[in-house]
């Protein structure tokens, strides 16, 4: 196990979307004040995927938070496509616009909106960014035809199977053709085939749609699909070269 | 896309429920609202129907309609003598409850003088079957509320008396129906006393007389002046000489008979600060009441269903949707739920209004103000729920 660093990738351009630099966490104050991250960096390039494994309470989903500027982090500096959102304190960057127009989430437990359809999830990602009612619903139907689940459009989620869920879901998360996909255990809740499908199909599109994919995960059957693979432990960020140098220890 | 409307669709259920719940006090609101105008428009259409200049009450009374108010039968002949006053003529006034068409009827009596002007002073309105009185003696005019029929013999007192017309809508501010009488019908069954009540009466005068050392004699001829007689009206009619100065012609009367003198406008506001307005008070406060209740269970309701929605309210959030579109999903729900309530609830009203068992009027702007007053309380009744939506975090989405 190596300490975090930059490489490259065939595919990517040599520019990170995404550049985290001496990133720290503290939640409380004084004796009883807890470091969840501890200078962290880490830099993702266009069409990568990276995996970010560790126990519970290892500070991933912190991270995650931090990275998304949803729970901003104590110190450091966070750089998404260029923009500074945070440099030891909010830069005045719109974090929630930013949000919707340059991330994408995807969640273990799909958070699709229960009342609207298949479809009506997609489309209202890019209808929040302020694509037309009308064209939003045409790209969100190809987006379904494209993650094979476009004969579900009109669904509710509780009409669908877990599978049929997380397309959605990650339809949700590619509608706004995001430079970042932040994904907290997308295949946990499937089984091995369906998992691997999603995987397969997350990996296509990071690469044709040049979006980095940073995600959480303790799915050791998914760990091959990721291009690298980082290990957190005690907020602290190391690397792992490549999903086969991963212990199972590690996923534990 | 309309968030609200497709979260609607989810608890179709619930919220049907509620509309019908809120509906139904909002319709009850409306009805009191009805209730209060139709008591205004009754009680201040009698004393525009009266048609007369003056009113002359008893001294220091506000009656009377607000106020019991005796005076002497013979007074409006001094009142007509008064100069400019063309005509005086005399009216009473009571409440009463009799037997009519086999059930106890309240009613109010009025007793004018149905030679008095073209068809008698303070004679009836609203005719709408047969005709004003013409006879002396034995004829009323009823309004339809009780029951009648033109040609019905009506028991009141040791008399029959004759329908000769129908009224509609002629009732006291009270809701009560009218009953017409001439002045000395209406007399004879106010005062007409049963013949034992009249016997004791005057044994207990005669002894009073005895006592004070008068002889059988003297007590016998002293008696018929002690008996109560109908010998008092309520007030009286004053009709105003052409060019007379009314404020004079009262001023003159209040000075040299000692009545009090209103005119048709000062009877009005005493009818509407006296009487109505307590019951103004009341339907005031429980209008009030009902209102407040409609908006919690709006609040509630809105509150339980955003709850309910928190954890997709979180991921909104998350997914960067601005806060105006998670105000607007609340805000939207909470108008939806108090618009169609209100609409269900006026058209509550107006199934209920024809069968109403009191006068009901409704005036535009005074639905206007509640229908303003729901709409304000339905933006109220979701600060809640929003100030709750926008405080959740993002983060709920993910579990932590």
């Amino acid at each position: 196990m190596r300490c975090a660093r930059r490489r490259s990738w065939p595919w990517a351009a040599s520019v990170a979307v995404v550049d985290i630099h001496n990133v720290s966490q503290t939640f409380g104050h004084g004796e009883m004040a807890v470091q969840a991250l501890k200078a962290t960096s880490l830099a993702v390039e266009a069409g990568e995927l990276v995996a970010l494994l560790g126990p519970s309470g290892s500070g991933k989903s912190t991270l995650l938070l931090a990275i998304s500027l949803i729970q901003p982090p104590t110190t450091g500096r966070i750089v998404i496509d260029g923009h500074t959102l945070f440099d030891d304190g909010p830069t005045g960057v719109d974090v929630r616009a930013f949000r919707r127009s340059k991330i994408g989430f995807i969640f273990q437990q799909h958070n699709l909106i229960p009342f609207l359809t298949a479809l009506e999830n997609v489309a209202l990602m890019l209808q929040i960014n302020g694509v037309s009612r009308r064209d939003s619903t045409r790209r969100a139907n190809d987006l379904l035809g494209i993650l094979e689940i476009g004969h579900r459009a009109h669904s509710l989620p509780a009409q669908l199977s877990g599978g049929e869920q997380q397309r959605v879901a990650i339809g949700r998360a590619l509608a706004n053709e995001p430079v970042l996909i932040l994904a907290d255990e997308p295949t946990a809740a499937l089984d091995t085939q369906r998992g691997t499908k999603v995987m397969a199909m997350l990996r296509q599109i990071a690469r044709e749609r040049r979006s980095a994919v940073i995600a959480v995960t303790h799915d050791h059957r998914m760990i091959e699909g990721f291009d690298t693979v980082y290990h957190l432990e005690d907020g602290r960020l190391a690397q792992v070269d490549h999903h086969e140098n991963v212990d199972a220890a590690a996923l534990a | 896309m309309e968030l609200a409307l497709k979260d609607i669709r989810r608890h179709l259920g619930k919220f049907f429920a509620t509309i019908v719940g809120v509906a139904m006090l909002l319709a009850i609101v409306l009805v009191m609202n009805g209730i209060y105008q139709g008591n205004i428009e009754d009680g201040v259409w009698l004393i525009d129907n009266t048609a007369t200049d003056l009113w002359v009450v008893e001294h220091g009374r506000g009656g009377p309609f607000n106020e019991a108010s005796r005076i002497p039968l013979d007074s409006h002949k001094s009142i007509a003598a008064t100069p400019g006053v063309a005509r005086a003529s005399p009216l009473a006034l009571y409440t009463a409850q009799r037997e009519i068409n086999g059930r106890d009827q309240q009613f109010t009596v009025i007793g004018y003088d149905i030679f008095g002007g073209e068809s008698g002073t303070g004679g009836p309105g609203r005719i709408v079957q047969g005709r004003t009185i013409t006879a002396p003696h034995f004829e009323m005019v009823a309004d339809r509320k009780l029951g009648l029929q033109l040609g019905d013999r009506v028991p009141l007192g040791t008399d029959h008396y004759n329908v000769v017309g129908i009224t509609s809508g002629a009732v006291d501010s009270g809701g009560n129906p009218l009953v017409y009488l001439a002045l000395a019908d209406a007399q004879k069954v106010q005062f007409e006393q049963d013949p034992r009540a009249i016997s004791a009466a005057a044994a207990a005068n005669l002894q009073r007389l005895d006592k004070a050392g008068y002889s059988a004699e003297q007590a016998t001829r002293l008696l018929p002046l002690l008996s109560g007689g109908n010998n008092t009206i309520n007030a009286v009619l004053v009709t105003l000489a052409p060019g007379a100065n009314g404020a004079a012609v009262a001023a003159h009367i209040s000075d040299w008979l000692y009545f009090n003198v209103y005119t048709t406008t000062e009877e009005r506001n005493l009818m509407l600060e006296g009487k109505l307005s307590k019951m103004a008070a009341v339907l005031g406060l429980f209008r009030t009441l009902l209102i407040l209740v409609s908006i919690v269970i709006i609040a509630l309701i809105v509150y339980v269903l955003t709850i309910e929605k928190i954890r997709s309210i979180a991921t909104l959030k998350l997914i960067g949707a601005p806060n105006g579109l998670i105000v607007r999903l609340i805000m939207t729900q909470s108008m939806i739920l108090t618009l169609a309530s209100f609409a269900l609830a006026y058209a509550l009203r107006d199934l209920i209004a024809p069968g109403f068992p009191r006068t009901l009027a409704f005036v535009a702007p005074q639905t206007a103000v509640t229908f303003a007053v729901m709409l304000v309380g339905g933006v109220l009744a979701s600060l809640m729920a929003v100030w709750h939506a926008l405080r959740t975090p993002a983060q709920l989405a993910l579990g932590s």
